[in-house]
Formats: C-alpha cells, structure tokens, sequence
C-alpha cells in the first residue's frame, strides 16, 4: 500500500482500521478478511465502528453515493468491513462459520449494478 | 395461540413409507451417470429469469455443469428468447466468451462463421469451400426453452417427454401470478463444494435440523416456541415438485447494535414489513397458492423444482437456490438473494451487504453439513441413512428420484389431478 490513508476529518482515529479494511474491494475478500482475523482483532474493529453507524452515514449522507470523494469512499469501505465482523462478533463469538473450510472462498456477485 | 399440530404433515400420511435410503445413491459414480441421463438429460431445468435479458440482442452464456453445456440464451429482435448450444457449426468452438452482453450477431473467433442472434448461420467466409454445408440447417444448436411467471427452463432432451406446464404438474397453478417480477434485482453466491448435490436438495427440504445447526443464526428468527423442530406445514405435492409452509418469530427483536442498525436502514428479505401486511401491499403474503392456512407468523412458503431448484418467497423478495451436481461428490451452487430494487443509498447498500453476509453465513452453515455427510457416506461404514417421519420431502424426493431413475418420473395426469386437490 502506497497510497496515504486519509479519512475525513472526525473520522482520522479509524486509520488503523482503514489499512486492514479500507482497500478491500468486494465483499468476498471482507469475508476472507473476518476469517483470517483474530477476535480481539474484530472486536476492536467493531468496538470503533459499530457504535459510529450514524455518525459515519450522516457524513456520508452528504455526498452523491456514486461520487463519493476519495475520503469518503475509504471510509466508507472501512466502514463495510462491518458487515462481515458484526457476524462474527454478535452471532458466531469466532470468526469463521464453524464447520466450515477454511479458508472458505464464496463468490459474490450483483446483478448489472455498480 | 391457534395450533397447527395437526397441519404438521408427517411422512405416513403421505404413504411415504421409504425411511431408509442407501447411501449409494450419494456415492457412487454409476448413480452419478443415471442422474445425468435419466434426471438432468429428461426433466426442465430453470437457468435464469427472462429478466436478464430484456432487450432484443441481449444474451447471456450459462455453463451447466452436470451436463457439461454451455448455454447461450438470447433475446431475438422479434423479442423470443431462445436457447442454443455455444459451439460453432464448422469445428465446434464455444464462440460467445462473454459472460453477458448485448449483440447483432455471434462471430465464431476461430474463422469467423457468423451467427444471427436468433441462431441462425448467416455468413461462412470463404463459402465456396464450403459448398456441401446446408446454411439454413447448420444454425446454432438449439435447446427446448419454455418460461413459467418469468422463469426460463431448458430441456436438453432430443424431443421432451412433456411440456412445462405438464412439467410443474400444478405447481405452476397454485402460483399463478405471484410477483416474482416485482423483484427483479439480485445479489448471487456461488460455491463449489465436495459433496453430493442431494445433501444440498435434502437440508432445504427439512427444517428439524434449524434449531440445532443454525442455533445462532436462523432459530432465533424462525423457530417458534409451539414447533421447536420446525416442522414444515401444509405440505403440497406436485409431480415430483413440492411446497411446505414455514412459519417464523414476528416478534423477533434483535438486539445487537450492528444487527439493530442494519434493520433501522432497510428490512432484509425475510423479515415480514408489518407495515406493508397491515395495508395488504405484502407482495407474496397475499398470494392465495402461499400460506394457505393463514398461519399469522407466516415466514415462507418453500418450493422445491425438481431435480435441483428451491425457492422461498419471503416478504420483501425471495430466495433462490439452485444445486448442480459435478459428479458424485462434488456439487456447485448459485444462491440468489432478489430483492425490489438495487441499493438506492450507502446506508441501503449496507444494509443488502450485511444481509447477503447473513445469508451467506447459513447457507455456509449448511454446506458445511452436507460436507461432513458426504466424507461420512464415503467412510463407507453406514449403507443407509434415515429419513424420520419429521422429513416427508426427503422420502417424496427420493420416491421421486427413483422412479426418474427407473425411467418414469414425469406425472401421469392422474398425479396432478390428485395434487391439484
């Protein structure tokens, strides 16, 4: 990673989380991001984020969704890995599916979108 | 509370009286060629939704595994979709390698034989040499394609032993007109795992197992204090096809933060949108072939298509599973979460993520199972495996998949009369 890590102003104390989950591209390389972290790791990423929901999208609200400015776009794709550490820290209490392989690698595509 | 007890179908009253099933059918690779013969080479497979591909030109190229196909099935300027084989007409080349697009003509890249979008063979450059080849009779292959409320099927035999509505056997009546084209948007999962498609068909079909092996995702939503195994009400059999009545918590509140949240932004697929009940505007809840009881906690109706389909339409879309057997031990599955419309914001974005994410996390809970069956059916040590009275689909399955096997399978209409009932 070469590029800085900016985030929008308010938002900076989450650079440590936006170099793990700000440049992943897509859910299934967030899904592979939970499995491959420790809970204490999801925790303190949850713990930062998951209370912030509002805050983050009330800034986000701001800007055009297709069009967010680089900032913006970084945190809101920190913010996304939530989706895939939330499981893990509020349903499972570890981060893979148990039973599961691992590392388990799913697909995941949107129909003719984004 | 009313008491469904007695809509709680169990095999016997179905005459199912198949409760011991060899393991074979789940290991063997002589059972894997029959299904491909007697099962996927005979039956209507649905591949896709008319949707994807709306304008005239637009086409879309499906590789079917079990058969060893790839499918291009188009939109032709006089607005039929049709279905052909991808293999060009002179050596054989698979010629369309997109996944999806839009197209006048197809071009072989091999030496150029062009295709009209309705298959047709429309220019062989160098034709001279080609003297002996019938243009009008060397098209593209085409496959038998028929649609049911939007859904495409195929059938891959020379002549198809009956049509599709014959096919569906009554399902297709029973679902007459429900809104599957309200919700044309869709997030899809794909996997491929080692086991047998049918371990895959068979969790869909009960829901006995939901309490135990979704302890902590799906119980808490769906598993009412007054059917702790979950059983599947008002079982419906049509042909080979069924549909069972799955009830589910409406007064499920979760309470975790990121859950709650999620929920605050945008209902996910499965909750009920009471709103929306209490104004008749629920999309499938109001259809009259789903919950028929009218049990007030409704929360699916699943529909199995023969061999390898389950649908589950849900208050705020529906669910779609399909199964593809590889070989005997080896499967691909495609999940498909539709909903309304694509993500109109960030926070509706994020709230289709989180979804798909819990979504995703039990159907992987599920092939995880249907993983572990498959190396404990290879163990060898155990020749059968036990379909309780609690599992009517599993035993109406498999009833079904021998008689396929043996040759019949595809109703009489004495069947569907009986269904229909």
């Amino acid at each position: 990673m070469t590029e800085t890590l900016t985030l929008p102003a308010g938002f900076e104390d989450l650079a440590p989380f936006a170099a793990v989950w700000g440049h992943l591209g897509d859910q299934q390389e967030r899904y592979l991001q939970r499995q491959q972290s420790t809970m204490k790791e999801l925790k303190a990423y949850y713990d930062a984020t998951a209370p912030r929901l509002n805050a983050i999208f009330d800034h986000l609200d701001t800007f055009p969704m297709d069009a967010l400015p680089e900032p913006e776009a970084l945190l809101y794709r920190t913010t996304l890995g939530l989706t895939e550490a939330a499981m893990a820290i509020e349903v499972f209490n570890q981060p893979c599916v148990p039973y599961a392989p691992f590392p388990h690698k799913m697909a995941i595509s949107w129909s003719e979108y984004r | 509370m009313a008491d469904y007890s007695e809509h709680m179908t169990k095999a016997a009253d179905l005459g199912l009286e198949n409760g011991r099933v060899p393991t074979e059918y789940y290991t063997s690779p002589e059972y894997f060629r029959r299904e491909q013969e007697m099962i996927f080479r005979r039956a209507w497979l649905m591949v896709g939704r008319v949707e994807e591909v709306p304008e005239p030109g637009d086409y879309v190229v499906r590789d079917m595994p079990t058969l060893k196909a790839s499918v291009i099935i188009a939109r032709g300027k006089d607005g039929e979709v049709r279905a052909f084989h991808n293999a060009c007409s002179h050596r054989g080349v698979a010629l369309v390698c997109q996944d999806r697009g839009n197209a006048l003509t197809f071009r072989c890249p091999y030496h150029a034989w062009t295709y009209r979008i309705d298959g047709s063979l429309s220019a062989i450059p160098g034709e001279q040499d080609f003297a002996h080849v019938d243009k009008a009779a060397n098209g593209l292959a085409r496959i038998h394609l028929d649609s049911w409320s939007g859904f495409i099927f195929l059938n891959f035999a020379d002549e198809p032993e009956v049509t599709l509505p014959e096919y569906l056997a009554g399902l297709d009546v029973m679902l007459e007109g429900a809104p599957f084209d309200q919700f044309p948007f869709y997030v899809a999962v794909t996997d491929e795992i080692d086991c047998n498609w049918k371990n895959l068909v068979n969790a869909f079909n009960e829901g006995y197992h939901v309490a135990v092996l979704h302890a902590k995702t799906l119980r808490p939503m769906v598993v009412p204090k007054d059917n702790p195994h979950l059983h599947y009400l008002d079982i419906k059999q049509f042909g080979p096809h069924s549909a069972g009545t799955v009830p589910r918590n409406f007064d499920y509140n979760p309470q975790a933060p990121a859950l709650t949240w999620v929920y605050a932004q945008m209902l996910p697929t499965s909750a009920p949108d009471m709103e929306a009940i209490a104004q008749g505007r629920a999309g499938f809840y109001e259809h009259p072939g789903i919950n028929r009881l009218n049990i007030p906690n409704f929360g699916t109706e699943t529909i199995t298509i023969f061999p390898n389909i389950s649908i589950q339409p849900l208050a705020n879309g529906y669910l779609f599973y399909q199964f593809w057997p590889i070989s005997e031990g080896r499967m691909r599955t495609e999940v498909r979460v539709y909903a309304r419309h694509a993500p109109r914001t960030l926070r509706e974005e994020f709230a289709m993520a989180s979804t798909l994410a819990a979504t995703r996390d039990v159907v992987v809970e599920d092939m995880a199972m249907s993983r572990l069956q498959q190396i404990g059916f290879e163990s060898g040590g155990k020749k059968f495996q036990h379909f309780g009275q609690n599992e009517p689909l599993l035993r109406m399955f498999t009833r079904d998949y021998e008689a396929f096997l043996a040759g019949g399978g595809l109703g009489p209409p004495a069947r569907q009369a009986e269904a229909a009932e």
